[in-house]
């Protein structure tokens, strides 16, 4: 895996966006400031000094114990959980995913002291790890795959995250970017709020910054420091971004326009005429820049080491694409386009294109603004932005964040151990805004590994679940859920004999006779229809259940392949979920057209056959077109739509939940014995109904049966006549129980 | 607010009663709650008419203008109230029926005129408002075993801020069974009724472990599952045993057996049914197109009618039709009508409203309102007041920001007796 800032990093340079440049970034002379109590470096410094002392643990633990001591808690924290427990949890939390057997060997049988750690460094190199990772990403930025340029944002992160590149940088190219949607993957970000200033900057605070500013756009916050005046200064540094979209090609973009839209005072406050443009000002209270605390200065280092590097690998030769070359392409282009219709546009657009590939920068008027806005955001002295992503991904891992919603940095929800959250803030920062190292820093600790309460009040539980001495139970992320199950019952590959379950189904449809009534006006009606499916509305095709999309598949996406696409003709086309044949889906379609068809035309029962192996595999669901539709497996189990912000994941349980676990085609066929399983040589062959139960617990729920369990699986599986469904039953059970879909 | 009292006292009556009344028969108890905000209607029965349809060529009649097109305006069951000859047999059931023939609409593109037309709010960026079959949800207890909301070919719109609960249970197509209602194929029902008895011992057994509440939910979530899927309420969803002549009351078509399948739900106490019927985006040939939809909508809507008056169920069923948006007077050069939200009409039939009441006009060519122009709010708190519900009761999103059910509607009062 090429790793940042290797294969990016020249292209970034060229960009015109440079890491470097926002290190100091100063706040501008701006309005009043919201003013917090300064952090005093000194007493930070003693206390991580003092936190040293502390016995056992990494130094996040020591942090941790020294500041649950301050804070007068006399508990003690749970145990340390045990290799299994552990290996379940680290896969489930690292590559979305349980341990298969095999994996579940190996780690027995490791025999080094540092067993967990190298395994954490392994998983974090795994090519899961950037699919699951991507996911949080798209979760947290709410990339649509449907969207204009969604499905090339998402390839854009996975890459960003395959290679590394820092979490400032990532976020710094979502604000500032312009340019057409696919082709310059990030406006995605900006377009996905249609490119309003006054949405954009609800959502910049708050994804980026875990501050819910938007209340102040109708009114100065209720319960917090900001002003209406804030909220529209802020909104400025998108008040030029706009949203284009070319009447000839269809296609988006997200440019600038000389003139703001944002004017002050709001509309409605004083006469149209008396309103004038707002200044872009930025409300957030920064670092002082006056001192340069030691994470800055570990900052500064690191990036001067990789810009060493970088300067190196460029005087090395390594040859970039030349811009001339480019236009000369374009120009080549342009002749090609000769002779077309709608000649100008093509052209100007072919031009654009083609320069877009690499100079978008200068393609598209850059925006100024926002590029002052990305580097206050991401600067390293905007505490804000690393404690917002260090405690997103502590919640995502440890279960609670340490601000309690995520999003809801405000002095009336104060974190519940500020000086845990500034360390982890002080480290990613220092790693370089890394996100891999700051999981690596979590998943290492104590506290991560520490096992859930048992058995204890809910008052106790709780307590101990706050101060971070205990895990509160987590239900899998729904794509873990769905990849645990494909896991458990071997999906992703063939596991019956080929051609064994051969099925085949007839399905009853009406398909028009041909030549039958006034040809004429059957014709009319074809065409009527025609178009009108070309008329049907956006919302339409979003209301309608489409025919054979399966919401228990997952079709993969190739990442690479949609970012190479999207650059090559700027438009992704998601494959979609089809398990109907093409005929059926074709018959499917007439029996739909046929509800406004006219009279005269005659219509004639056909049966459109649909064959299957019953063989079936199922995809990773990481790596799907997301969202899913409503109805989908990965839907229906939390993951949101992504329109909403603020929205998270919504782990109840719900009845359609319970519905799709104990009907669905997941489920039964991860439950179902192949003749290619480990599974049906110990059971057919061997017999051993003993081992089958061990296995069947190890490969599903990653631990040892007790002797009574064994007992008790072996009741249930000879209930059954054959062993096989006994075996299917029993399989079933464990898919389906809470210990399975709760993290342990 | 005397509605919000009222909504208070009625949910504490319910929430009193609920146990030893098993959800019907309510209506009786709750009168005694209502002073002039008594709830005419229990269910809903929403049309939804995808891609904006015309109002002239049906509800709205021009016949003698340049704009009227070509279809007549026929007389109905109400003197003076004539609509297009494309509904013959709904013409006769007009008695049973409303329209509002002056909505002022805002919205000439798809995407925003639905989204207002189904939440009452004007469609904004990074929020999503809850539609109208999910307020229904939020606010009305579920009755029976069969979910409070259920959609019929198509989406309804998302709950939003109302939570998962007010999400629609949606099924493919009338008379369809939910696949995930049965055991997989190949699992007969005592075997898998076995499966269900070892997994709930076998989360009974985990769940003592921990106070985690979602482990005992989950159990809920079965249970739920459970009782629907052994539900003899269920009968509701199928058709098969509707006479052929009865299905051919309704035309035979996938519209007639989504009118009869949500007869059969509101019958079982579904609270709202939404049934989607796409196609009306006819910028071109229109007419055509829209004698097509009349000759697929009229005996459906007709039956459906006279069905629900004969049993009493109309009494106490709002049914309602909607469209994004009307199509313009003016027709087009490929005798097409292309969007018009300006004024458009909304059909509305039972569920307590006065039968043969036209609320408002279009001018004579059928361009803008001319008399008592209706937002569309209004039309929403229109509804809600058939339901007894407050529209203007606030609900807290995720952010804490207060939304009102109705973005500031006004209901209709001259709709009801």
């Amino acid at each position: 895996m090429k790793r940042w800032p290797s294969l990016i990093a020249a292209a970034c340079l060229s960009l015109g966006i440079t890491g470097l440049s926002a290190l100091d970034a100063k706040p501008p002379v701006a309005q009043k400031k919201v003013e917090k109590a300064p952090v005093d470096p000194k007493a930070e410094a003693a206390f991580r000094e003092q936190a040293k002392k502390i016995a056992g643990g990494t130094e996040l633990d020591k942090v941790l114990a020294l500041e649950n001591k301050e804070r007068g808690i006399k508990l003690e924290p749970m145990p340390v959980i045990d290799d299994l427990t552990f290996l379940r949890r680290i896969y489930c939390d690292l590559i979305s995913r349980i341990p298969t057997a095999d994996e579940v060997a190996s780690f027995e049988a490791d025999s080094s002291k540092n067993k967990r750690t190298e395994l954490i460094d392994r998983l974090i190199e795994n090519g899961r790890f950037v699919d699951r990772w991507t996911v949080f990403y798209a979760d947290m930025f709410r990339l649509r795959a449907q969207a204009d340029g969604g499905g090339a944002a998402l390839a854009w992160v996975h890459q960003a995250v395959s290679e590394g590149m820092p979490h400032d940088e990532i976020c710094r190219r979502l604000i500032t970017t312009n340019g057409k949607a696919g082709a310059a993957p990030e406006v995605a970000f900006v377009l996905g709020d249609n490119a309003d200033p006054m949405a954009l900057a609800g959502v910049t605070s708050q994804v980026f910054m875990g501050v819910r500013i938007s209340c102040a756009q109708c009114h100065d916050h209720p319960f917090d420091v900001w002003t209406q005046e804030n909220f529209y200064g802020f909104a400025a540094y998108f008040g030029k971004t706009k949203r284009i979209e070319n009447q000839f090609t269809r296609t988006i973009y997200a440019n600038e326009s000389d003139q703001s839209v944002i004017l002050w005072p709001p509309e409605g406050k004083v006469k149209p005429e008396e309103r004038k443009p707002m200044k872009p000002a930025f409300p957030f209270e920064m670092a002082s820049v006056s001192e340069t605390p030691e994470y800055i200065s570990r900052l500064n280092a690191l990036r001067s080491k990789q810009k060493a590097e970088r300067d190196a690998q460029a005087k090395a030769g390594s040859k970039e694409d030349d811009v001339d070359d480019l236009l000369a392409d374009a120009s080549e282009n342009e002749q090609k386009a000769k002779g077309k219709k709608l000649e100008d546009a093509i052209t100007k657009e072919a031009k654009k294109d083609a320069k877009s590939l690499n100079i978008k920068a200068g393609m598209y008027t850059t925006s100024e603004w926002r590029q002052e806005l990305a580097n206050l955001v991401t600067s390293p002295r905007n505490r804000f932005f690393a404690k917002n992503m260090a405690n997103r991904v502590w919640a995502d891992l440890v279960g609670r964040g340490i601000v309690d919603p995520i999003d809801d940095f405000s002095d009336n929800n104060p974190p519940s151990h500020p000086k845990l959250l500034d360390y982890l803030a002080d480290e990613f920062v220092a790693s370089g805004f890394d996100l891999r190292s700051l999981v690596r820093l979590i998943v290492s600790s104590e506290v991560y590994q520490r096992s859930h309460v048992y058995g204890a009040e809910e008052q106790l539980q709780t307590e101990l679940e706050k101060s971070f001495l205990a895990t509160p139970m987590r239900r899998m992320l729904s794509e873990t859920l769905y990849d645990s199950i494909v896991t458990a019952g071997h999906l992703s590959d063939v596991k019956h004999v080929a051609g064994k379950n051969m099925k085949t189904t007839w399905r009853l449809t009406q398909v028009v006779k041909p030549n039958s009534g006034k040809q004429g006006l059957a014709l009319t009606a074809m065409k009527l229809e025609q178009k009108m499916a070309m008329n049907a509305p956006a919302m339409t095709k979003d209301d309608e259940l489409a025919p054979g999309v399966d919401v228990e598949k997952g079709i993969e996406l190739d990442f690479g392949k949609v970012l190479a696409k999207a650059k090559e003709d700027n438009k992704v086309e998601v494959e979609e979920m089809r398990v109907m044949s093409k005929e059926e889906i074709e018959a499917e379609r007439m029996r739909a057209q046929m509800q406004t068809q006219r009279r005269g035309v005659e219509y004639i029962d056909r049966y459109a056959k649909a064959t299957f192996d019953d063989n079936p595999r199922f995809g990773s669901s990481l790596r799907m077109a997301s969202p899913a539709v409503p109805e989908h497996f990965l839907r229906v189990f939390g993951q949101t739509d992504r329109e909403i912000l603020g929205e998270t994941r919504d782990h109840a349980p719900n009845m359609r939940q319970a519905l799709m676990m104990l009907n669905g085609t997941l489920t039964h066929e991860a439950s179902r014995v192949g003749e290619l399983e480990t599974m049906y040589s110990v059971l057919a062959e061997k017999k051993d109904l003993d081992a089958a139960v061990r296995l069947a617990y190890r490969e599903i729920l990653t631990r040892e049966p007790s002797t009574n369990e064994v007992t008790e699986a072996k009741s249930i599986i000879n209930a059954n006549k054959d062993l096989l469904n006994g075996m299917a039953d029993f399989r079933w059970i464990l898919l389906n129980c809470n210990e399975f879909r709760f993290l342990p | 607010m005397g509605c919000l009292d009222y909504q208070l006292n009625r949910r504490a009556v319910l929430q009193a009663s609920m146990a030893s009344i098993l959800g019907f028969s309510m209506r009786d108890l709750i009168a005694f709650g209502g002073t002039d905000h008594a709830p005419t209607a229990e269910h809903v029965i929403f049309f939804w008419n995808g891609g904006g349809m015309s109002h002239i060529d049906t509800w709205d009649p021009k016949p003698g203008r340049p704009t009227g097109g070509e279809f007549d305006a026929i007389d109905t069951s109400v003197e003076g109230v004539k609509i297009s000859q494309i509904f013959p047999e709904t013409a006769k059931v007009m008695h049973h029926c409303a329209l509002v023939r002056s909505i002022a609409g805002t919205n000439g593109d798809h995407g925003r005129g639905t989204y207002q037309l189904q939440t009452s709010y004007q469609q904004t960026a990074n929020l999503l408002h809850p539609g109208f079959g999910s307020i229904v949800t939020h606010e009305k207890k579920q009755l029976g075993d069969l979910p409070a909301y259920v959609t019929i070919s198509g989406r309804a719109p998302k709950a939003a801020y109302l939570g998962q609960k007010c999400e629609a249970y949606f099924i493919g197509a009338p008379g369809e069974k939910d696949p995930y209602l049965s055991f997989p194929e190949g699992i007969a029902s005592a075997r898998g009724n076995q499966r269900l008895e070892v997994l709930e011992k076998f989360n009974g057994r985990f769940a003592e472990k921990s106070s985690n509440k979602e482990l005992k939910s989950t159990q809920t979530s079965i249970d739920e599952a459970l009782t629907l899927m052994r539900s003899p309420a269920l009968a509701a969803f199928e058709l098969d045993k509707v006479p052929t002549s009865q299905l051919n009351r309704y035309g035979d078509t996938p519209f007639g057996r989504g009118c009869l399948t949500a007869k059969q739900l509101v019958e079982t106490g579904v609270r709202f049914v939404q049934v989607n019927r796409g196609g009306f985006d006819t910028h071109m040939n229109n007419f055509p197109a829209m004698e097509a939809h009349g000759e697929i909508m009229d005996p459906a809507i007709s039956s459906l009618i006279t069905d629900l008056a004969e049993s009493g169920m109309l009494k106490k069923t709002l049914i309602v039709m909607l469209s994004e948006f009307g199509r313009t007077p003016k027709i087009n050069k490929d005798a097409g009508r292309d969007h018009w939200a300006n004024v458009f009409t909304c059909f509305m039939a039972g569920g307590g409203i006065k039968g043969g009441t036209v609320i408002g006009t279009s001018d004579e060519d059928g361009y803008e309102p001319k008399d008592n122009p209706v937002k569309v709010s209004n039309l929403h708190a229109t509804f809600c007041h058939a339901l007894g519900i407050d529209p203007d009761k606030k609900v807290m999103t995720p952010l804490q920001r207060p939304f009102k059910l109705v973005e500031d509607g006004t209901p209709i009062k001259e709709l009801f007796a």
